[in-house]
């Protein structure tokens, strides 16, 4: 672990807001970015990387929900019924890795982050089937207004047990890798659950926090959270994040997809390469 | 409706105290080093950070309640309860180390 500087927290806070930054331009949040860089780079512990990963990821949450709260994009039926799942997991992962080798880890780290990117590649052309408004959207669909169309987009949810295993997948890799899990659940909710991709991502961006929250709890109880970090880093993330959402509607979406499934893959065999050492 | 709001009332109060705190931290551990004063705000940043989306689960079961859907009353509960176990695996962790 290194020592505690000012100069590591200003580095921190550094990084956190360039993860920030490409987190909330590609929507998967800052964690994936962060965790390898203070882990590889730095040289924490995984545990402590994904420690403070976690923190961020809290916040990110946090801020981006209250923002969207009464917009209706956030589906908030689904989301508390799938935060049953992704908490579970989230408990199960932050008490395993209290077991698991550091090398596992980063094992770990590199197949999920070499799968989401090829998942990314496969759906390039994907698009949304958006339904017709007059669509009853059930117990758990959702209808909101779309700005870019103007219009008001319905929807219904298909295959709720896969959106429950997802979840609960998803809440076990984000304890467990320190990242919020919505690089699962989104494409799940998407691909096979019938959401609109903005619906997918709100909702999914609602629910790390609580799935973050429960692993996050078990690392400050191990003393694996250094809290002068972890606030260097939330205020980076916090910071970056504004500005991707800010600038980063111009984007387009093809291109950021194309670039996070590279992005993902350097990342996976740098995790790969260290972790096989 | 009500729920959103009160939802997104709840996760802005919680984020921008916590965010005062950590800032507040950060700059008297950098002016005047790491002393008890830095690190209680620190800590108490962080608590109130973790405790956020814990506040919201709480405001939503009340909301469920207040509404009489017994459903998903049931179902925030249930989470509510995960995040315990995980503070308590948290206590655990704890005390062994």
């Amino acid at each position: 672990m290194p020592v505690l500087t000012a100069s590591l927290a200003f580095v921190i806070f550094g990084v956190g807001i360039a993860s920030g930054a490409l987190g909330s331009l590609l929507g998967l949040g800052g964690g994936v970015f962060l965790v390898p860089f203070l882990n590889l780079v730095l040289g924490f512990p995984f545990g402590a990387a994904a420690a403070i990963s976690l923190t961020t990821v809290i916040a990110t949450s946090s801020t981006v929900s209250a923002g969207r709260a009464g917009k209706q994009l956030i589906n908030m039926k689904l989301g508390m019924l799938l935060e049953v799942a992704t908490a579970a997991g989230s408990f199960l992962g932050g008490v395993t890795a209290q077991f698991v080798s550091q090398s596992l880890l980063q094992k770990t780290f590199g197949f999920v982050a070499a799968a989401v990117a090829a998942i990314m590649l496969t759906r390039l052309r994907r698009r949304n089937v958006i339904l017709d408004p007059s669509v009853d959207p059930g117990l758990l669909g959702g209808r909101y207004h779309e700005e870019e169309s103007g219009g008001d987009v319905t929807y219904r949810v298909k295959r709720l047990p896969v959106a429950i295993l997802a979840s609960f997948l998803a809440g076990n890799v984000s304890s467990l890798l320190g990242i919020g899990g919505g690089i699962i659940k989104v494409p799940v909710l998407n691909a096979w659950c019938g959401m609109p991709l903005r619906a997918a991502a709100a909702t999914s961006a609602f629910m790390i926090g609580v799935t973050a929250t429960a692993g996050a709890v078990i690392y400050y109880g191990t003393g694996q959270l250094e809290p002068a970090l972890a606030a260097a880093a939330v205020l980076g993330v916090q910071i970056g994040s504004w500005g991707g959402m800010r600038f980063g509607a111009a984007a387009s979406a093809k291109w950021l997809k194309v670039m996070m499934a590279i992005v993902l893959f350097i990342l996976s065999a740098m995790m790969l390469a260290r972790g096989g050492r | 409706m009500k729920l959103e709001r009160a939802v997104g009332a709840v996760l802005r109060a919680g984020v921008t105290i916590s965010t005062a705190c950590m800032v507040l931290g950060l700059l008297v551990t950098l002016s005047a080093g790491e002393g008890s004063a830095a690190r209680l705000l620190l800590h108490a940043g962080i608590i109130i950070l973790l405790a956020t989306p814990v506040a919201r689960v709480i405001v939503s079961i009340v909301q469920y309640v207040i509404a009489r859907d017994w459903m998903f009353s049931a179902l925030t509960t249930i989470v509510l309860v995960e995040l315990a176990a995980s503070a308590i695996a948290a206590l655990f962790f704890n005390r062994r180390l």
